[in-house]
C-alpha cells in the first residue's frame, strides 16, 4: 500500500479512421499517491477527459487504448474484462462527472441510487445499507439527510444535486475518485462549497482525486499536484503552487498569463496566438512550436519527453541539459 | 487601408464543394452498402426507361391507330405463340407490354413525385408556421393534423378522390384526374412532414442566430425562410425517399380499385386491374410483369431512404 | 463631466407567466404562476465606457440585457438610448433607426450562427437589412474590411461556421455586430463558452475595437475576473435585483453588501494563500418562490427581523448604490 494509487504509463488512446488512426492521447504518464488531488488542466481538446474516461475503461468506440498500461494499486486494469472493470468501478474508483442532472436518475429516488451502490460492492444490505447512506449524505452537507434521502433528483438545487453525485462516489469506499469538471455547471458560490467538500474528504478518508477541468482556479483552491495537458500531452507538471506561480513551459506560461485576475489591474491580457491543433494536423516535434514565443532549432523535428526542472517536469527543449539542444544553440 | 474584395466564391467554391461531398463520409457509406448501390441502380433504370419512354419503348401503346385486336393476348417472346416484336407479350388491347411498363412507370413516378412534392410543401409550410407562432394556431394545425392521422391513408385519399368524381364526374377530363388524385395522395401525407418540421422549428426559434435576426428587425417571414427553413430540411429528405415508395403504392392501389387513374392512361397500377381480370385464364404476364416493375420501383425507393436516414444520423457512424 | 448617458434603464422589470395550460388549472385547481426575472432595475452606461452586469443563475441579468437591446419587451420601466425612449409607444417609428446603433454578441458561439449561412453572408446580413451598401461589391469590401478588423482572413467569408474554431466563431458574431456600425452592444457572456487562451484574445479584441471605435459595452458574466477586467462600473444583481453598483475598482476593493461580499470570497482565486473573507453559505432560492422581504436574507448573516419583512431600496453613497438594510443602518 506504499505505492501510488494509480499508476499511468505512455498511455495512448486512439480513434482508428478509415484515412488513419487518430492519436488523441499520446505517451501520458503519471502518478496519483494516497491522498493526493492531482489536477488535470488544460483546453478542450487537449485530452485530458479522454485520459480520465482510459482509466475508468469508459472510453467509447471507436475510441480504444492503443497502448500503454495503467496500475490501480498495482494491479493492471486497463486490460481487464468489461466484467471485470466493472467490479473495479464504483467500488475502488469513484465517478464524479459534470452534469448533477444526467448523472443521476431521474425516475429513482436519490435514496435508492445510494442504497444500490451499496449494496453492490459492499457487505451491507437493507436496513444498514439505508442508515449508511444517510450518513454518507450527512457527510457530504446534504441538511436533513433522514427525509431527503426519498427524494427525487429534480426535488434538488444543482448544488446539492452534486453533494448527492459526491455521496454516490464514495458510497463503496473507493480509493480512487475521477472528477471531470465537477464544478463548472454549478455557480460561483456553490462551487466554492463543493470545491472544499472534496478537499475535506479526501483528506479525512485518504481517497486519491484526479480533477479534470479546464478552471485554473478550481486547481489552485484544490489540488496538490498539476498536470498540463496540450494536444494529448503532458507538457508540464508538478506542485500547483511552483507550476501556477513559476510556469516553466512556454504553454503554461501562456496560459497563466491570459486569466484575468481579481486583483489585478486592467492590463492587456497575454495572448498566445493561433489556436490548439486539432487532431488531424498535430505538429511534428513539439506540438506547441508553431505557437511558441520561444521557439528555436529542434523544437520543429524532435519531440521532448517531460523533464525535470527545478522542483517540476517540463516537456521543453529550452530545459534540456542534454548536448543535441545545446549544439542547435 | 487597402480594400481587397472577398474572394472564394463562385466557381470555385461550387468546384471545392463538390470535391468534399465526393470524398465525405455519406458517399463512402453509398459504396459501401452494395444492396444501396443496388437499389440506386435498378431505380436509376425505372427513371430513366419512364422517362425516356417516348424514344426508348418499342411501340406507342396509347396510338389507337398502331393497336390491333390481332395482337392481343399474346404471351412474352421466349413462350410458345411469342412474338419477336412485343417482348413481354401483350394484353387484351394488343398493347405491349413493355411499352406500357414503360409508359405507365412514367405516370406512377409523375403521381408519386407531384403528391409528395405536395404532402412536402404543404406540411413544411404548416410545420413552420405552427413551430414558429406557437400558441392557439400551433393548438389548431396539430389538433387537425391529429384528426387526420386517425385515418388511414387509403381512406382519405378515397374520400377526396370519391368526392371528386361524385362533384365533377361527368365534367372531367381524364387530365383533370391526374391533378384530382394528387391532391388526395397528397392530402393524406402531409402530417409527418408537419409534425417533423414543426418539432425543430421550435428548437431552432430559440437558438441565438434567429435572435441575431430579430435584433437587427428581419420580419419573421424572411426568418422562417431563410434561417429556420433551411436548417430542419435535413430530415424531411429521408422522409421524402420514403413517402415516395408509399405514394406510388397509393397510387396504384387507388388505380386498381378503379378510383385512380383511366384506363386510357394506364399507370402500373391500373395495369395491375386489367391484368388481374386475366391472371386465371393462364395470361399472367398482364398482372406479373408491371407488378414485378411496381414492386422493384417500391423497394428501391424505399431501401434508398433507409441509407439516407442511416447515413445522415451521426450516431451510428 | 456629466455628460448624458447613451444607455438609461429606469425601473426595468420583467414578469414571466410560467403557469401551466389552461386545462391544467382548471382541472387540478392551480394558481397562476408568474416568474419575476427582473424587477426595479435601474442604471445608466455612459459614452465609450463598459457596464458590466453580474450575478450567477437566477439574477435575471440576460433578461434585463434582452430589454435593453430590445429583444424583450419590458412589464415595466423604461430604456432610454440616447435620448430616445425605447419602450414608450409613441416613438416607435424611430425604432428602426435605432436598432441600427444596438447590437448583440450572444454566449454560445455554436447557436449565434446559421449554421447553413456562410461566414460571409452571417456578416453582410446587417449590412443588407440596413441598405448600407450600394453594390455587391461595396458590400463584399465591407465584409473583408470587418473580417479583417477581426483578426480573420476575408478568405474565411465562403467558410460555414462548422470548418471554425469557437474562438473564430465568436470573432464572426463580433464582426456581424460591427456590420451595421453600432454605438452600442450588448455582450451576453461572450466568453463562457471559450477556452481561457481563446478568451483572452477575444477579450483583448474587444478592448481594443472600444478604443479604435468609439464603442460603448454592455457586459454580462458569471466570471467576476473578466468583469474585472474589461468594465469600469458593475452591477450586482441577485434573483432579479439590483443590489449594489460601484465603480469597478471600488467595488472589487471594498464591496459593501454581503452578497457581493460573498460572491468575492467564492471566487477560485489562482493565488491560495490570500484569506478568505466571508464564508459561502447555501443557494440561490427558486425564483418562482422567493424569500419575503430581502431575497439574501436566507442566506445573509447579517439579517434582522426588517430585512425578513422589508424589502430594501438602493440608496445612493457617493459613486456607488447599495440596496441593504444593514448598509443603511450602518450594522456593516
Amino acid at each position: 500500500m506504499n505505492g501510488p494509487v494509480l499508476s499511468v504509463r505512455r498511455l495512448r488512446v486512439e480513434f482508428p479512421r478509415r484515412r488513419g488512426t487518430l492519436v488523441a492521447v499520446d505517451d501520458v504518464s503519471f502518478d496519483i499517491a494516497r491522498g493526493e488531488v492531482l489536477g488535470v488542466v488544460g483546453e478542450s481538446g487537449a485530452g485530458k477527459t479522454l485520459t480520465g474516461n482510459a482509466v475508468i475503461g469508459l472510453l467509447e468506440p471507436p475510441g480504444r487504448i492503443g497502448g500503454g498500461d495503467i496500475r490501480l494499486d498495482g494491479l493492471r486494469i486497463d486490460n481487464l474484462s468489461a466484467e471485470a472493470m466493472r467490479h473495479i468501478r464504483g467500488k475502488r474508483i469513484g465517478m464524479v462527472f459534470q452534469d448533477p442532472l444526467t448523472s443521476l436518475n431521474p425516475l429513482f429516488r436519490i435514496g435508492e441510487q445510494i442504497v444500490e451502490t451499496i449494496e453492490t460492492h459492499t457487505n451491507l444490505r437493507g436496513a444498514a445499507a439505508r442508515r449508511r447512506a444517510i450518513a454518507l449524505l450527512g457527510e457530504v452537507g446534504l441538511p436533513a439527510a433522514e427525509t431527503r434521502i426519498d427524494g427525487y433528483p429534480h426535488q434538488f438545487s444543482g448544488g446539492m444535486r452534486q453533494r448527492v453525485v459526491v455521496a454516490l462516489a464514495l458510497a463503496a469506499d473507493p480509493e480512487l475518485i475521477i472528477a471531470d469538471e465537477p464544478t463548472t455547471a454549478l455557480d460561483v458560490s456553490v462551487q466554492a462549497q463543493i470545491i472544499s467538500l472534496l478537499k475535506r474528504l479526501c483528506h479525512e478518508r485518504g481517497t486519491a482525486i484526479m480533477l479534470i477541468t479546464h478552471d485554473m482556479g478550481v486547481i489552485a483552491e484544490a489540488a496538490d499536484r498539476v498536470a498540463v495537458m496540450y494536444a494529448g500531452r503532458i507538457v508540464e507538471i508538478g506542485a500547483v503552487r511552483d507550476v501556477i506561480s513559476r510556469p516553466q513551459h512556454p504553454y503554461s506560461v501562456g496560459l497563466m498569463g491570459s486569466i484575468p485576475k481579481l486583483d489585478s489591474d486592467r492590463d492587456r491580457l497575454v495572448q498566445i496566438s493561433g489556436s490548439m491543433p486539432r487532431l488531424t494536423s498535430i505538429p511534428p516535434g513539439c506540438p506547441f512550436h508553431p505557437r511558441c514565443p520561444r521557439v528555436f532549432e529542434p523544437c520543429a523535428r524532435l519531440r521532448p519527453e517531460l523533464m525535470a526542472h527545478a522542483q517540476s517536469q517540463v516537456a521543453c527543449w529550452l530545459y534540456d541539459k542534454a548536448p543535441a539542444a545545446e549544439a542547435a544553440q | 487601408m487597402s480594400v481587397e474584395p472577398v474572394r472564394g466564391f463562385g466557381f470555385s467554391a461550387q468546384r471545392r464543394w463538390f470535391a468534399d461531398l465526393l470524398d465525405s463520409d455519406i458517399v463512402y457509406s453509398f459504396w459501401q452498402s452494395k444492396v444501396t448501390v443496388v437499389a440506386a441502380l435498378v431505380t436509376l433504370i425505372i427513371v430513366l426507361g419512364a422517362a425516356l419512354a417516348p424514344w426508348v419503348a418499342p411501340h406507342d401503346p396509347f396510338d389507337l391507330k398502331t393497336l390491333s385486336l390481332l395482337d392481343s393476348h399474346l404471351p412474352p417472346v421466349w413462350q410458345k405463340g411469342g412474338d419477336a416484336r412485343f417482348l413481354l407479350g401483350t394484353d387484351d388491347q394488343g398493347r405491349d407490354i413493355l411499352s406500357t411498363i414503360l409508359y405507365g412507370s412514367r405516370l406512377s413516378l409523375a403521381v408519386g413525385l407531384m403528391s409528395v412534392a405536395f404532402a412536402a410543401a404543404l406540411g413544411i409550410a404548416l410545420g413552420l408556421i405552427a413551430g414558429y407562432a406557437g400558441g392557439a394556431v400551433d393548438t389548431l394545425i396539430m389538433r387537425a393534423a391529429d384528426v387526420q392521422l386517425t385515418f388511414p391513408a387509403i381512406l382519405i385519399a378515397l374520400l377526396i378522390d370519391g368526392t371528386a368524381h361524385a362533384l365533377f364526374g361527368q365534367y372531367t377530363t381524364d387530365s383533370v384526374t391526374i391533378w384530382v388524385l394528387v391532391l388526395a395522395i397528397g392530402l393524406s401525407f402531409w402530417v409527418q412532414y408537419a409534425r417533423t418540421v414543426r418539432g425543430m422549428t421550435f428548437v431552432e426559434k430559440n437558438k441565438d442566430y434567429v435572435l441575431a435576426a430579430h435584433l437587427i428587425g428581419i420580419r419573421p417571414s424572411l426568418i422562417l425562410a431563410r434561417h429556420i427553413l433551411p436548417n430542419v430540411i435535413g430530415p424531411v429528405l429521408v422522409i421524402v425517399t420514403i413517402n415516395l415508395a408509399l405514394a406510388i403504392i397509393l397510387e396504384a392501389t387507388l388505380s386498381f380499385l378503379g378510383v385512380g387513374l383511366p384506363p386510357t392512361q394506364p399507370s402500373l397500377g391500373t395495369m395491375i386491374r386489367i391484368g388481374n381480370n386475366f391472371l386465371f385464364a393462364g395470361e399472367w404476364w398482364i398482372a406479373i410483369f408491371p407488378g414485378f416493375t411496381l414492386a422493384a420501383l417500391a423497394l428501391s425507393v424505399n431501401l434508398l431512404g433507409d441509407w439516407l436516414r442511416d447515413a445522415l444520423n451521426p450516431k451510428l457512424r | 463631466m456629466t455628460a448624458a448617458p447613451l444607455v438609461g434603464v429606469d425601473n426595468l422589470s420583467r414578469v414571466f407567466d410560467v403557469s401551466r395550460p389552461w386545462l391544467d388549472r382548471v382541472t387540478e385547481n392551480l394558481p397562476r404562476q408568474h416568474l419575476v426575472a427582473a424587477a426595479n432595475v435601474t442604471f445608466s452606461i455612459k459614452r465609450r465606457e463598459t457596464f458590466g452586469l453580474v450575478g450567477e443563475s437566477g439574477s435575471g441579468k440576460s433578461t434585463v440585457a434582452r430589454m435593453v437591446v430590445g429583444l424583450i419587451p419590458p412589464s415595466g420601466g423604461n430604456v432610454v438610448f440616447d435620448g430616445q425612449s425605447m419602450t414608450d409607444r409613441a416613438q416607435r417609428a424611430g425604432r428602426q433607426k435605432i436598432r441600427r446603433r444596438i447590437q448583440m454578441v450572444f454566449q454560445d458561439p455554436y447557436a449565434s450562427l446559421d449554421p447553413r449561412w456562410r461566414a460571409f453572408d452571417i456578416v453582410a446580413e446587417p449590412i443588407r437589412a440596413f441598405a448600407l451598401a450600394d453594390s455587391r461589391s461595396a458590400a463584399r469590401a465591407r465584409v473583408g474590411e470587418l473580417l479583417r478588423l477581426v483578426g480573420l482572413d476575408p478568405v474565411d467569408g465562403a467558410k460555414y461556421p462548422h470548418e471554425f474554431s469557437g474562438g473564430q466563431r465568436q470573432r464572426i458574431a463580433i464582426a456581424r455586430a460591427l456590420a451595421s456600425q453600432p454605438d452600442f452592444i450588448a455582450c451576453d457572456e461572450p466568453t463562457s463558452a471559450l477556452d481561457v487562451s481563446v478568451q483572452a484574445q477575444v477579450l483583448n479584441l474587444m478592448r481594443d475595437l472600444q478604443d479604435r471605435l468609439g464603442l460603448t459595452y454592455l457586459l454580462i458574466s458569471h466570471n467576476l475576473a473578466v468583469v474585472r477586467h474589461m468594465a469600469s462600473s458593475v452591477g450586482v444583481m441577485y434573483l432579479g435585483r439590483i443590489v449594489e453598483i460601484a465603480p469597478s475598482k471600488e467595488l472589487f476593493r471594498n464591496p459593501c453588501h454581503p452578497y457581493t461580499r460573498m460572491l468575492l470570497a467564492a471566487v477560485p482565486q489562482l493565488d491560495a494563500a490570500l484569506p478568505k473573507r466571508e464564508p459561502v453559505e447555501g443557494e440561490v432560492p427558486n425564483p418562482l418562490d422567493p424569500p419575503k422581504g430581502c431575497p439574501f436574507h436566507p442566506r445573509c448573516a447579517h439579517a434582522n427581523a426588517r430585512c425578513r419583512a422589508e424589502l430594501p431600496r438602493l440608496i445612493e453613497r457617493g459613486s456607488s448604490a447599495v440596496s441593504c438594510h444593514a448598509v443603511e443602518e450602518g450594522r456593516i
